[in-house]
């Protein structure tokens, strides 16, 4: 391994750095002093440029391998998912163009090409020592963005909730990954799993899964670690809320995926009613269940709609959990494409929110009213994107749900043991459209007492319906996402395709 | 003669104080504190791991930990230090702005 092979297999990670240098840089210098708006248009227009240019190499440039056995994996799967993670950047990034909450313009894109980067590097480690560096470097950036508007006490307080709720999470991963480490005295995911297959049953392995599964849980907002996020959602400046429900997302359950068939592959047991065994598959089911039950029950009262997100992103990750659940290949691509196509949905649903809250001054439902005559493209992105996560076909919400169900139904076929958990779910996405219908009701039929129309910049407008031909586009013909997603899978290390 | 299990026992100790003061105390910095305890509980159980074991790899770890930890401290620091510009408190009930 020469450090030329190492540069070919990381070009994508080091333009987003060179981005990143390049984006302070430029506002340090020769932009310093000038409208923050020019320094904003920059800005974004650098991170955009950075964004596409990697997603141009990865796909000119297709590239595999596994640097030192494993520790940093390249393969169509993790290309795959990184094009979407650097998408979803590059349209928050333009989102952000919409705000004015900061004069520290470098800072704030630099900050989201940071946690892009950790992004990256954790769909690409299979190695705890490289899974916790790229999650911290993801965290600790995503602390920083979410209490970026200093001003404010709510992102403020926002930041430092999200930091104290994800210092304790870090440190009871890290705990788990110690016992991991000293049972098996390996620290590569793969050599982890075949260790534990020698050894008996240890009950210091169940601690140290249940370890990582906090540390995880909180990542991924499930219940009972899902503290931090309505207030983050709610009191940080709403491009980092939108990068945090979308970009990290798809990261850490990519992660959680990867850690839970590679290195827990022996250690799944069973999540069947009847038959319950010791394992991460009952504990994640758990998980999946309360997540579904506290996040559609508590968004029904929700008055603030970013804090409604915060509670359907919570019941989403239940959702999503199902594929993993699966544990099988097809769970894997039922999984990936449901967070794909969450990001996107819930990225058009924050951009609405980001133009509203700026025009209005407030993320209440009331400021919703009268939407749809006040900027009809808006209230048509929120109607495409909240219908789209309520599941109503032909949306991609309604096919990621479809696929999640029929792929934890195969993988349960012959006890059928799982079917509570499904069953739950369905019976929980009915109520769930009632609070996406009371937000779509604000906007098409109450009416706003001044209902001048919002101006918005061409460059959101732009974005927003993409997102939103996006989410019609997968929901139309989901198999243009899912065909390509397999065929990745399969060519991805054959010890993932089960 | 003190053997891994000692070492296992310490770490845990360590690491339910961690716990412990992150759930109980009520100032910012010492629930700060807290949370560092709990990392260097999970490094002493690394290190022992390592020595055990016979691997360096635990110990390679360690010092990435280590340096995280650091960064962890700079963004941490300045968080309180952001909500103290704002509140003139570093106590942990006073964050309550966001409670509906």
């Amino acid at each position: 391994m020469n450090y030329g092979e190492l540069l070919k297999l990381l070009a994508p990670e080091s333009i987003l750095a060179l981005t990143l240098l390049l984006v302070l840089g430029a506002d340090a210098t020769f932009l310093s002093g000038r409208a923050p708006g020019l320094r904003r248009a920059v800005a974004a227009s650098l991170t955009v440029a950075g964004c596409m240019g990697a997603i141009y190499w990865i796909f000119f440039f297709p590239i595999h391998g596994h640097l030192f056995s494993g520790v940093l994996v390249v393969d169509p799967l993790t290309q795959v998912t990184k094009q979407v993670l650097l998408l979803l950047t590059a349209a928050t990034a333009l989102l952000t163009l919409e705000t004015a909450f900061t004069p520290h313009v470098g800072e704030y894109f630099g900050l989201q090409l940071l946690a892009t980067l950790g992004f990256l590097f954790m769909v690409s480690s299979e190695d705890i020592l490289t899974i916790f560096v790229a999650l911290e470097l993801a965290s600790l950036s995503l602390y920083m963005l979410a209490s970026f508007a200093k001003g404010n006490l709510a992102s403020a307080e926002a930041g430092l909730k999200y930091f104290l709720y994800g210092g304790l999470a870090s440190a009871f991963l890290l705990f788990g990954f110690s016992l991991l480490y000293g049972l098996t005295g390996e620290t590569l995911l793969a050599k982890i799993a075949a260790k534990i297959t020698t050894t008996p049953r240890d009950p210091l392995l169940v601690v140290a899964i249940s370890m990582v599964l906090t540390g995880l849980g909180f990542k991924i907002a499930a219940v009972p670690f899902q503290l931090w996020a309505p207030d983050v959602y709610e009191g940080a400046p709403t491009p980092s809320a939108a990068l945090i429900a979308s970009g990290s997302k798809l990261a850490s359950f990519f992660l959680l995926e990867k850690m839970m068939t590679i290195g827990l592959s022996s250690a799944v047991g069973s999540g069947a009613f009847h038959a319950l065994a010791a394992g991460w598959v009952p504990m994640l089911a758990m998980l999946a269940g309360l997540s579904l039950i506290v996040g559609n029950l508590t968004a029904l009262a929700q008055t603030s709609v970013k804090r409604l997100l915060a509670y359907s992103a919570i019941a989403h990750a239940g959702y999503a959990l199902l594929g993993v659940i699966a544990n099988s290949s097809q769970g894997f691509v039922a999984l990936l494409f449901y967070v794909m196509t969450y990001g996107f949905t819930v990225l058009g649903a924050f951009g609405v929110v980001a133009v509203v809250e700026r025009q209005t001054g407030s993320d209440r439902l009331e400021a919703f009213a009268g939407l749809s005559r006040r900027s009809p493209v808006l209230a048509g992105v929120l109607f495409v994107c909240l219908l789209s996560l309520a599941g109503i076909p032909p949306l991609a919400g309604f096919f990621g749900k479809f696929y999640l169900f029929a792929a934890i139904l195969r993988a349960g076929a012959p006890s059928l043991g799982i079917l509570w958990l499904v069953i739950l779910a369905i019976a929980l996405s009915a109520v769930s459209l009632f609070y996406y219908l009371q937000v779509l009701k604000q906007a098409f039929v109450r009416e706003a007492p001044l209902e001048l129309p919002f101006s918005v910049k061409p460059s959101t407008q732009l974005v927003l319906i993409l997102l939103a031909l996006c989410v019609i586009l997968f929901g139309c013909a989901p198999d243009l996402l899912v065909s390509k997603l397999l065929l990745a899978l399969k060519a991805a290390a054959p010890g993932l395709v089960f | 003669m003190i053997g891994l299990s000692h070492y296992l026992a310490l770490s845990a100790i360590l690491f339910s104080l961690g716990l412990l003061g992150v759930l109980v105390r009520r100032s910012l910095l010492v629930v700060y504190m807290s949370l560092e305890l709990m990392l260097n509980a999970a490094n002493l159980a690394l290190v022992a791991f390592s020595r055990f074991n016979q691997n360096l790899d635990g110990q390679v770890v360690v010092f990435f930990i280590i340096t995280v930890a650091a960064a962890e401290v700079a963004v941490g620091l300045a968080l309180i230090v952001a909500l103290f510009r704002l509140r003139q408190t570093t106590h942990i009930e006073d964050l309550n702005t966001l409670n509906h």
